[in-house]
Parts: C-alpha cells; sequence; structure tokens
C-alpha cells in the first residue's frame, strides 16, 4: 500500500490523507507465542493479491526488531525466489551522497527582498563538503551561509523510511492467502502474584497475572497471544551453585508429581490468553490467569550462619510456606515471576509485607518464600572459645542466642553454614539435622517475648 | 471532587468494537506506605534521589458506561512499577492492565506521522511573511526529516530558512506520560468506587533521634530524653494530599525488576547534508551513550515554591531552652504488621512533590542511660589516641523504653549554659524491644589510650594497655581484646566472646592492664 501525493502544477492537497486517528496496520490475522526467554514468534497471515509471475512482495508492519534471518513465506502455489531485509536508510546525507552525479534545483532566496531565483546544480561530490556545478561554475553548497532549498527530484529507490523486509514470489497469481512467520527479540512475559495473607486464619488468597512487554517497535494489533512457560535452547547446564541457602529467593522446599489438564509444548506449559488483545510498541500489558481464594499457608522464620564466626545479632528472615497441590494448595503450576505479599493492617487496607522471586514450581510442590527481615526476631553469634587440639584440628564453640520481641512463641530454623563435610559436630544443646554435608540445621521454639540459646562444638580439620 | 472528567470515543484503538475512553484525572482519597530504601553506612535520605518505594492506595468514583471501556488512570506517581497495579472494585473485574509508554514528543509526531500529510510554514526574514505548503513525511525520524513537496524531496532545517511543521491532530497512541489504564466491561451504565493500588518508586523514610542527656552522674548512669522523627521524602513530581500516611519499619524483601517497557520519544535530531557550510563542522553525533541520569538540584538554591521540609506540629520553644527535643502534639501511631512495624500518621497530611516531611514518632523523656568510654586494642598503639564516648541503654518499659526502635540517625545534645548542644551525631540500627541500644556519641579529648608492647616470646606477647582521664569525675571504660588470651584476669571479662577489660579510671588518673597474648606457631 502505497500513499502517493499528486504533484503536478498548482496541486493543493485538500485533505489530510488520514485525518481520524491513525494510518491502519498492514499486518494480517497476527498470532504472537511469546517465550520467557526474550524470543517471539509472530505469525502474520494476510491476504495478499500476487501478479502472475515473479514480484517483489514488501511487508511493512513486520516486528521493527525482526531477525531477519527466520522469516518464511508459505502459501498455495508460492515459491521463494528471494529474501531481502533492507536497512539503509533514508537520510539527508544519504539522499545527497546518492545524488552525485545528478542534477538537484536549487532554491536561494534573496534575504533583503525575499525573492525566489531557481538554478538546476549538478552535485559533483558529497565528501565533508558538497561541491556542485552551476553553469560553468564549481561552488561549495551554502559556503555564502546564506538560505537555499535543495530539491530532489526523487529519492533513490533503495533508501527506505524504515527496515524493510521484502521477498521475491513466483506465483500462478490473484488472491492467496499467505503465512508469514518470524522471530523477533523484544517481546517477553514474567507473571506477577498477588498474594494477600492472613495471619490469624493462615491463608492466602493469590492472584496470578501474566505480564508482557513489547518493546519491538512495533504493535500488534488484534493479535491471538500464547505464552510458553520455560525457556527453549537454555536447559542442558546443570546447576553449578547450591542455591538452597540463597537468602533472598523463594524455593521449592519439595518438588511437585502432580499435573492437571493445562495444554502443553514438550515440557512447557502453554498459557493462551482468552481473548484477541492489541499489544502495542511500549507497552506493559498485564491478563490474569490464577485466582485462589484462601489456601492454607503458615509463616515461619529462618537464619543462616555463613562461618563459624561472632556476629551482631541479625535479624531472622521471616518465611511464608505454601503448597501448590490441588488438595491443601494453589492447585496449578506456577510460572517464574515474582511473588508480592500484603497483609491487611488494623485499619484492615492491605499493606506490602515484602516480594520473592519464584522460579517455575511443578503443581503439588511445597514452597516457602522469603518475604522479609523479622523486625523482632533476631539472632546474635557468639564464638565462645576456639582451640587448637594439634597443628590441624580446632575446636570451636559457638552459642546462638535467638531472641523475640513478639507476643507469641515462634519457631526458627537456625542454620549453620561451612562445614565443608569433615566438620564434626562434637557436642550440642539440642539435636540438630546435618542437611547437607556443609550444613547443619535446628529447629529452635522461641517463647513469645523470650530467648532460647542453642550451643554447639565444632571440631574442624584444615 | 469527581475522578470522571471526559467521555470521548476512542476511534481506530481496534476495529472491532468502540471501547470508550473513561479518564480518571486524580484520587478522592488516597493513602501512602513508605517503605526505607537501603541506605549504607547509615548515610541520610537524599531527598532529590529517594532509594526506597511506597504502597499508594487510591479511590476513584468512576462513571462507567456500557459495554467494552477503557479507565485510564492519571495522576499516579512516575515511578510506578506498573505490575504491581491492583485495581479493585469494577462491576466486571479487570479484563487487561495496560501500562502504554509512547509519550507525545517531537520524535513521537514525527514517527506516528510517516507517511502522512504535515504542514510547513516558512517565514521570510526580509518581510516576515509566511507561507503554507503540504508536504509528506518520507523518512523515519531517526537523525532527520525528508520531506515530499510539491517541487521534489526536500531535508527539513537543510535550507537555512526559518521553516515549521504542523501536525492536523494529535494521534490518538500517544500519551503526555506513561498511562496505567485498564479494560472493563459492564452490562449497564453503573458509578463504581475503583480502588487502585500500586507500589511506586521515589520515596524513602527513616527515624530521626534526638537524645537529650539530661543528667550525668559520677557513676556514669543517667537519663536521657529520646525523641524521633518520622522523616519521609517524596522525590517525585506527584503531590499526595490529605493522604492517609504510613512509613513501614523491618526489612522486606525486594527483587530485581523484571523487564520494563522503554518509553518512546524524545527530542527531534536533525542532521543535514555532509557539512551545512565548508567552515563549519556540524556537530557529529556518531555514538550516543545512555543519557545520565539529570543531576540533582542544588540543594543550596531551594526556591520558595518547593517547600523543602515540611514539620508538622512543632509548637515554639520558650525562651529558656530545656531540651532539644520538641513537644509533639501529633505523634505517629505504631502497630505490627505480620514482621513489620508499621506507623500511621493519625491525620491526614499532605506529601508533597519534592518535599520532605516530618512527623513525631516516639517521645520516651527519661529513658535510663549508662556512660562509658569504649576502644578495641586493635585501633589503638604507641600514640595516645581518643577513646568513645557511649550512651548504653537497654530497650525495656523498666529502662524508660520499651518500644521498636527503627534504624535512623541520631543527633545527642548535652545541656550547657548556652541550652542544649550538639555532642554527637550518629546512627542507630533497627532495635527490637528487649535489645541493647548503643549510641557513640563521639571521641573524648580527655579521656585516651595508649598500647604499647612489652615483651615477646615465641608463644607470648605482652602488651600494656594505659588509660589517662583528664575529666575530674571518674569514668567507665570498656577496652576489647579480640585475641586468645593467657591466664585469668578479674578485671578482663569475655563480652559475646570477646574479651574485654571494664573498670572505672578516676578523676584526673590513670589506669594500666597488661596482658598476654598466646601466639599459636606451627
Amino acid at each position: 500500500m502505497r500513499h502517493l501525493l499528486l504533484l503536478g502544477m498548482g496541486c493543493i492537497i485538500a485533505a489530510p490523507l488520514s485525518a481520524q486517528g491513525d494510518v491502519a496496520s498492514a499486518q494480517g490475522d497476527v498470532a504472537v507465542t511469546i517465550y520467557q526467554n526474550g524470543q517471539s514468534l509472530v505469525q502474520d497471515s494476510r491476504q495478499m493479491n500476487l501478479p502472475s509471475g515473479r514480484s517483489k512482495q514488501e511487508f511493512p508492519d513486520v516486528s521493527a526488531s525482526i531477525r531477519a534471518e527466520t522469516v518464511t513465506l508459505t502459501g498455495p502455489g508460492i515459491g521463494i525466489v528471494e529474501q531481502n531485509f533492507d536497512y539503509d536508510l533514508l537520510t539527508p546525507a544519504k539522499l545527497m551522497e546518492k545524488a552525485v552525479g545528478q542534477t538537484v534545483t536549487l532554491l536561494r532566496t534573496n534575504v533583503a527582498t525575499g525573492v525566489e531565483t531557481r538554478v538546476r546544480a549538478k552535485v559533483l561530490a558529497a565528501n565533508g563538503g558538497v561541491v556542485l556545478q552551476i553553469g560553468d561554475s564549481i561552488e561549495v553548497l551554502r559556503d555564502d551561509g546564506l538560505p537555499v532549498r535543495v530539491i530532489f527530484d526523487r529519492v533513490p529507490p533503495n533508501l527506505r523510511a524504515r527496515p524493510t523486509l521484502s521477498v521475491t514470489v513466483e506465483s500462478k497469481g490473484g488472491l492467496t492467502p499467505t503465512t508469514l512467520t518470524y522471530l523477533t527479540p523484544g517481546l517477553g512475559w514474567t507473571s506477577d502474584y498477588v498474594t494477600l495473607f492472613d495471619d490469624a486464619k493462615q491463608t492466602i488468597d493469590v492472584q496470578g497475572w501474566v505480564t508482557l512487554t513489547n518493546n519491538t517497535g512495533t504493535d500488534y494489533t488484534n493479535a491471538d497471544v500464547l505464552l510458553v512457560a520455560g525457556n527453549p535452547n537454555q536447559g542442558g547446564n546443570r546447576r553449578m551453585y547450591q542455591t538452597s541457602y540463597s537468602p533472598s529467593t523463594g524455593t521449592i522446599d519439595e518438588a511437585g508429581t502432580e499435573s492437571n489438564n493445562r495444554e502443553r509444548l514438550g515440557d512447557y506449559y502453554l498459557y493462551p490468553l482468552g481473548e484477541r488483545t492489541t499489544i502495542a510498541n511500549a507497552q506493559q500489558k498485564q491478563v490474569s490467569f490464577l485466582d485462589v481464594k484462601s489456601a492454607p499457608a503458615r509463616n515461619t522464620y529462618e537464619f543462616n550462619n555463613g562461618w563459624l564466626a561472632t556476629n551482631e545479632a541479625a535479624s531472622a528472615s521471616s518465611v511464608l510456606k505454601f503448597s501448590t497441590s490441588r488438595s491443601g494448595g494453589l492447585g496449578d503450576q506456577l510460572p517464574a515471576g515474582t511473588m508480592r505479599v500484603y497483609m491487611r493492617d488494623k485499619r484492615g487496607d492491605p499493606q506490602f509485607i515484602g516480594e520473592s522471586r519464584i522460579e517455575a514450581t511443578p503443581m503439588g510442590s511445597a514452597m516457602s518464600i522469603r518475604t522479609g527481615e523479622a523486625f523482632d526476631v533476631k539472632v546474635k553469634t557468639v564464638v565462645e572459645e576456639r582451640t587448637r587440639i594439634n597443628s590441624n584440628r580446632w575446636k570451636t564453640r559457638m552459642r546462638y542466642e535467638i531472641t523475640n520481641a513478639r507476643g507469641n512463641a515462634v519457631t526458627v530454623d537456625l542454620g549453620q553454614n561451612g562445614l565443608w563435610g569433615d566438620v564434626r559436630i562434637s557436642e550440642q544443646s539440642q539435636e540438630g539435622k546435618r542437611v547437607s554435608a556443609d550444613r547443619i540445621e535446628w529447629s529452635v521454639p522461641v517463647p513469645a517475648n523470650g530467648k532460647a540459646t542453642v550451643t554447639a562444638t565444632f571440631d574442624s580439620r584444615y | 471532587m469527581r475522578g470522571l472528567v471526559a467521555l470521548f470515543l476512542a476511534l481506530a484503538t481496534t476495529p472491532l468494537a468502540a471501547q470508550t475512553v473513561v479518564v480518571s484525572e486524580e484520587p478522592e482519597a488516597v493513602s501512602l506506605t513508605v517503605y526505607r530504601g537501603e541506605k549504607y553506612g547509615g548515610q541520610a535520605i537524599d531527598p532529590n534521589w529517594p532509594t526506597g518505594y511506597a504502597l499508594v492506595t487510591e479511590t476513584r468514583t468512576l462513571t462507567i458506561p456500557a459495554g467494552e471501556s477503557v479507565i485510564r488512570f492519571e495522576g499516579v506517581a512516575e515511578g510506578m512499577f506498573p505490575e504491581s497495579a491492583i485495581v479493585t472494585g469494577l462491576p466486571k473485574g479487570v479484563k487487561e492492565k495496560n501500562r502504554d509508554a509512547r509519550l507525545l514528543s517531537p520524535l513521537g509526531l514525527v514517527d506516528a506521522y510517516l507517511k502522512r500529510q504535515v504542514t510547513i510554514t516558512r517565514t521570510e526574514r526580509a518581510t516576515g511573511k509566511t507561507r503554507e505548503f503540504p508536504a509528506m513525511i518520507t523518512s523515519a525520524p531517526g537523525g532527520a526529516v525528508i520531506l515530499q513537496t510539491n517541487d521534489g524531496y526536500e531535508a527539513l532545517h537543510c535550507t537555512g530558512l526559518p521553516e515549521r511543521m504542523a501536525f492536523a491532530q494529535l494521534p490518538a497512541k500517544l500519551s503526555a506520560k506513561p498511562t496505567l489504564s485498564v479494560i472493563t466491561q459492564s452490562d449497564k451504565p453503573v458509578t463504581a468506587k475503583v480502588t487502585l493500588t500500586y507500589m511506586a518508586a521515589g520515596f524513602d523514610w527513616e527515624a530521626n533521634y534526638i537524645a537529650q542527656v539530661q543528667n550525668r552522674g559520677s557513676d556514669g548512669k543517667g537519663k536521657v530524653d529520646l525523641f524521633a522523627w518520622l522523616t519521609l521524602a517524596n522525590g517525585g513530581n506527584q503531590s499526595f494530599t490529605n493522604a492517609n500516611t504510613m512509613a513501614i519499619a523491618g526489612k522486606p524483601n525486594r527483587e530485581n525488576n523484571g523487564p520494563q517497557v522503554k518509553p518512546t520519544g524524545g527530542s527531534l535530531e536533525l542532521k543535514c547534508w555532509p557539512n551545512q557550510r565548508t567552515h563549519e563542522v556540524p556537530y557529529n553525533l556518531g555514538y550516543f551513550p545512555a543519557p545520565p541520569p539529570p543531576p540533582p538540584a542544588p540543594a543550596a538554591y531551594m526556591d520558595e515554591e518547593s517547600d523543602s521540609i515540611v514539620v508538622t506540629a512543632q509548637r515554639m520553644r520558650g525562651e529558656s531552652l530545656a531540651s532539644y527535643s520538641p513537644v509533639a502534639v501529633v505523634v505517629a501511631e505504631q502497630e505490627n504488621l505480620g514482621d513489620l512495624k508499621l506507623y500511621r500518621i493519625p491525620e491526614p497530611v499532605t506529601v508533597n512533590a519534592k518535599g520532605q516531611k516530618q512527623v513525631a514518632m516516639l517521645v520516651k523523656p527519661g529513658a535510663a542511660f549508662t556512660h562509658h568510654y569504649s576502644a578495641s586494642v586493635e585501633n589503638y598503639g604507641a600514640q595516645s589516641e581518643p577513646m568513645t564516648l557511649m550512651l548504653r541503654g537497654k530497650n525495656t518499659t523498666d529502662k524508660g523504653l520499651g518500644l521498636p526502635m527503627p534504624q535512623g540517625q541520631v543527633m545527642v545534645f548535652e545541656n550547657s549554659e548556652y541550652g542544649p548542644l550538639l555532642t554527637g551525631e550518629t546512627t542507630l540500627n533497627d532495635r527490637a524491644v528487649g535489645e541493647d541500644v548503643e549510641i557513640a556519641v563521639g571521641t573524648s579529648v580527655d579521656v585516651r589510650m595508649t598500647v604499647t608492647p612489652q615483651s615477646e616470646k615465641a608463644n607470648n606477647q605482652r602488651w600494656e594497655i594505659k588509660v589517662t582521664n583528664a575529666r575530674n569525675t571518674p569514668v567507665n571504660i570498656e577496652v576489647e581484646i579480640p585475641y586468645e588470651l593467657r591466664g585469668k584476669s578479674k578485671a578482663v571479662t569475655k563480652i559475646s566472646g570477646v574479651p574485654t577489660w571494664k573498670t572505672t579510671v578516676a578523676g584526673n588518673d590513670s589506669a594500666t592492664l597488661s596482658y598476654d597474648i598466646k601466639l599459636e606457631r606451627d
């Protein structure tokens, strides 16, 4: 589709080309599949009126960040001759460079009188400055600093307003349904969960939203949108580091083994949007996909000591535990995203109490997310004594003081890391659980407005 | 005040169904909960660049027509995290939430008018006469505007003539600011009370304590009037009028932001022919790095309009200033919110754009504190260095405190003949009920310490500490010796695992201690 101005003597363009709103998109029926690794698959089905034989078809309104090498055009009776992606863009400098050897019109305006004079000039060179031949004399453009309009007869054929995809096809001709597919970066999605925690009832209400962002530079009008939970071509790597005690993320305590009837693509889950929607450029869009009321949840505390060292009292993490199981849980898979937790204040208004990133979680999993640091529950670690037994054995006596300024009793999961597998615990005030070679955990009940102390002696080898 | 301002039909947004656009300009009621930013090394709030965030809850009354409609929320904080927005109160819920960031700008206009007609007006410098003619934009706004006129092709602003572009209409897709909108449906026209909740960057708060030392006994015991301001800052351009304002202490977890849309738009960069004049080298744009954040406004040049510090509920002090702590009429109320502490300003207040506000949050006159001078031998040598004066209290009711004390800055005042004067400035971390509260006031010229080596053997190192007191009153001292010591000394006790020398040095006197460090030799 081309908008041509009527050119001619004294032609006045009477009405604006499109007075109302914006120019209609050249896109056809668009289907967009968005992955979570920044890639998206776009399918654009258009009815094209093709001439018989070979013809070059331009495709405006494809993604401005299109990966041109991934384009495929298909349709009945269509053979592809070649595909081109041209990005030589129209600028004044380019216009002048491509006019070398051609003749342009100069329109000089007399500064004093406003009288215009028109001359034809041949562009000899455009290297730094523009050298012109006007009649028999050679001049440099605007060397006098006076106003002069340079009018070009035409725009060179290869210069474009935007990068343009074109496909040369061979066709029998006629109205042909075609499908253009390509990959583009710049579209992405994640999930945002709104979780309202009720401390008294120990329940959560969870609403899940998918959040799409479009930075492709192009609008996708009235598109059929499908979201894929999973990252193609990013697997294969074993986890290098244990993340069980990373302080800030949500964790899957026990991976679930349940499934439901959600559509799948290989090992990925599919989230089709219920209705067609327009994804505008520079837009963030949210659509609801999960709404669960009164799922059971409980809050607990966790503290990790990284090394056998004396530290000032520091806050324990507040942890919220819940399940994604069908019975007694959220009853769905959770695509990776951010869970924001709210809680009602004394007046009943919801207030934000922290957020946590969760990874893609199978249905039936036991989850714990760290929402923040507890103001009133603190742990102080003290090295009571460190003695050398012999040249490579040390004995460290640790004391952990847990204080609780809350009006209710709490249980703190106290963890000591840095045990390297060869550290033995020769004595401890309560039985701990060696959860890994590097870590021991004690589950410590702390009375309301009270204190609890754990002591342990570590026998380390160097 | 009605939230509904205008109803108009948005054409050409979707060919299927015409959506009615409802614009909600401002909220009727707003509540603001401010969360603290990360402040390293106890620095104060940067009012121009606050690092915390806020939860904003607004109520707006809207008239929603029958059918599908788009509700545009205006007057929200520009630091909004759009993914956190929650809209409730719509009769049939929210179909979609959208945040659009295609901004109305010179660049945005040219982009929207690509292959469309604009009007060019040229003015003759000599006569002032103007001439208008139509032209079509044929290049995207990447450094230039190339126009197709009835004469041929020309480049805007490459002629040296005064010329300007005019556009027939505002493109519907462009907005003045990034805008949040929701799509909703209704069977019949209804008036709905809608609540919009969202998180926004550009806020911060902290406590600002005033510790007024009332008396200081010769035994080191004394009374301190402790007062704290709740200082909150709004670094954005949006004011919150009569807001139900709260602040949260404790540390809710925050994750890095997910993908955000980049606003489009900006100024139109125009580049012309290679070298406009032979002796005029053009400004070569070349590689353009990301623009730096806007520089903070110089704090010293606050204009009168931006009332930068508002002190609410402070009464004039009398002539004889007994205490630096003000008399508070309004004190923020504290309640527990899960594992966090919530402070509520009991009356609605206005949090101005680019403004900082203070309301009292803690008033505890007569708290029991002890004075002592503290040092660690690690930081001392043969040359005498001043020791640090510390105030130590306990956050319990019987010691005159017994309430959560959020992190903040502390100013310590002592009385003098000239009234209360500042003797120290320090910071305090979050202190729960029952914890020790230690305030480092400052160093003392009069109470000094030297640490000198005495002898060294293969497995033993002997040192001597000498503390001199030039004050005419006795002082309590605490010196940490963070090493493994040989032998036992009555004067040295372990505090939190660290051997510490605690003693009292008489007025105008000195005290010494020898200690042996165990050396481990392989």
